[in-house]
């Protein structure tokens, strides 16, 4: 592998029709951003300010109405089949296969890719214990805690060793403790498989703690910082966090984000 | 006696004693009146004692039970394949759907009586017209009640789905068809009470072997007795049917448990 491929985002566009009222709803207006391979991104915004838009376009469940959205040279809507294997999503809520067994749900991606059956159990098992899980491979998810269901399913993300990860507030219904705890595992283990990683979220501490680089997306995903969290003292993370809480509130940049 | 009986959805193995008393105060009810019947003004073949009825059932031929039960089990195979293959392409086209979608809400609402004319008006085989007639019947609610349940499949666990870009049979093998289990064995129960209620009208014209045609051989002779023995059979073969359905049920929904 040679390591993932840089994501190019250039005047995106998403506009939806309300089924109900015909109203047209801008989700996205003319985003650019531009993801470098292996980076760590944190995506913040409030509810509705079109994130989880922007994640299915990532994915490719959705098409842009205007602009482009490439992995490399490819589009994930356009070009979906070419992805298989190369991008691999933990959701807000585990999504996991009621009818499979831990083992099963962690293997389900690597059966798409058509991986032999020794190796599926082998790579699903692998991670499977790394996540801590190791005893339970065999449960059904109804037997599993929510934080347990929540490691299967990044198990089954890491499974795939995908150049691309992407997880849409997948920590955000856990409890302070086990999503913290999470979190470390998920970033430590993103930055160990050389994956881009780009995480959703609303919770500051959240986006603070990823790392790398924080997104400040404003109403319709408009782009309001871009911070670089390297060059912030940890002592002016308080600021930090008081500064993007203020960018999110006003609709517009916090002066005290220049730098 | 009413083929309609609540369905258990885990294997009932126990034998409530209510329905033992009910069963007993019916039987006993029945015997007094076959006793009584000459006083009554009834004619005595039309409430055989049960000694009479004990008697035929003994003369039932294991044969024809066979075959009906042949006919229902194939008939019902062929119409969840065809069933479950329609609604995997209506779900896949919408514009299938807007088509064929009419089309069987019609097929739905002809009479299975009409259905049984045309067959045998349509078809010189008897096995033939008895396959289409129990095909017709229950494939559509095979194919409503899989289209419903492939919709009703969680937008969450489709989008998972897709995000690791399944092909399109591991799409439906993976995701759809284990997700609309639960509700297939539901239709095969509903569908199971149906066939066995369409084969015994369908055997009834034109049939020279099975039980609908042992029920019009009875009664030709006006032997309630047959009758009775016969309708015992079917009752009880809806039975034997559901509970293995149940089981089978049982065994591959544990997961839910």
């Amino acid at each position: 592998m040679n390591g993932p491929p840089p994501i190019s985002v250039r005047g995106l566009r998403k506009v939806f029709r309300q089924t109900t009222s015909g109203q047209s709803v801008v989700a996205i207006d003319r985003l650019d951003l531009t993801i470098a391979p292996k980076e760590v991104v944190a995506i913040v915004g409030q509810t509705g300010c079109g994130k989880s838009t922007f994640f299915d376009l990532m994915i490719g469940l959705d098409k842009p109405t205007e602009g482009t959205l490439n992995i490399g040279d490819h589009s994930p809507f356009a070009d979906f089949d070419y992805f298989r294997g190369k991008i691999a999503t933990v959701f807000q809520q585990d999504r996991l296969l009621p009818w499979r067994s831990a083992l099963d749900n962690a293997k389900l991606p690597l059966e798409l890719l058509r991986v032999p059956e020794p190796e599926q159990r082998e790579r699903a098992l692998k991670w499977l214990t790394r996540l801590g899980l190791g005893k339970f491979v065999n449960a059904y998810p109804h037997e599993l805690s929510g934080g347990m269901r929540q490691r299967v399913a990044i198990a089954r993300a890491f499974a795939v060793q995908p150049e691309i990860l992407l997880a849409d507030e997948a920590f955000g219904h856990l409890d302070e403790v086990t999503a913290a705890e999470l979190r470390g595992e998920f970033l430590a283990l993103a930055r160990e498989c050389g994956s881009t990683a780009i995480l959703i979220t609303h919770q500051l501490e959240e986006a603070i703690a990823v790392g790398d680089r924080i997104v400040v997306f404003g109403k319709s995903a408009k782009l309001l910082a871009d911070i670089h969290v390297g060059q912030w003292d940890a002592a002016d993370y308080g600021t930090l966090r008081e500064a993007i809480q203020a960018t999110l509130q006003s609709n517009a940049p916090d002066p005290r984000l220049t730098r | 006696m009413a083929l309609e009986t609540p369905r258990e959805s885990v294997p009932d193995t126990s034998f409530p004693k209510q329905t033992l008393v009910s069963l007993l105060i019916f039987a006993a009810a029945w015997e007094a009146l076959s006793h009584l019947a000459p006083y009554l003004g009834i004619p005595p073949f039309a409430v055989p004692s049960l000694m009479k009825i004990g008697r035929s059932i003994a003369t039932i031929t294991p044969l024809d039970i066979v075959v009906t039960l042949a006919r229902v089990i194939g008939a019902l195979i062929i119409s969840f394949v065809l069933g479950v293959l329609g609604a995997m392409a209506m779900y896949r086209s919408q514009t299938l759907d807007n088509y064929l979608h009419p089309m069987i809400r019609i097929l739905m609402a002809v009479p299975v009586v009409s259905w049984i004319l045309f067959a045998v008006l349509w078809f010189p085989g008897v096995e033939f017209r008895i396959a289409f007639v129990l095909v017709v019947v229950c494939g559509p609610v095979f194919l409503v009640d899989s289209l419903d349940a492939m919709r009703g499949v969680s937008r969450d666990l489709r989008n998972m789905m897709l995000s690791f870009r399944p092909t399109t049979t591991d799409y439906f093998v993976k995701l759809m068809l284990p997700a609309i289990l639960p509700s297939v064995f539901t239709s095969w129960k509903v569908n199971i009470s149906l066939a066995i209620r369409v084969v015994t009208i369908a055997e009834l014209v034109g049939a020279v072997t099975g039980i609908g045609h042992q029920l019009s051989v009875a009664q030709e002779l006006f032997s309630v007795a047959d009758v009775f023995a016969w309708t015992i059979v079917l009752v009880a073969l809806l039975f034997l049917l559901e509970a293995l359905v149940a089981r089978i049920e049982h065994r591959l929904l544990r997961w839910r448990t």
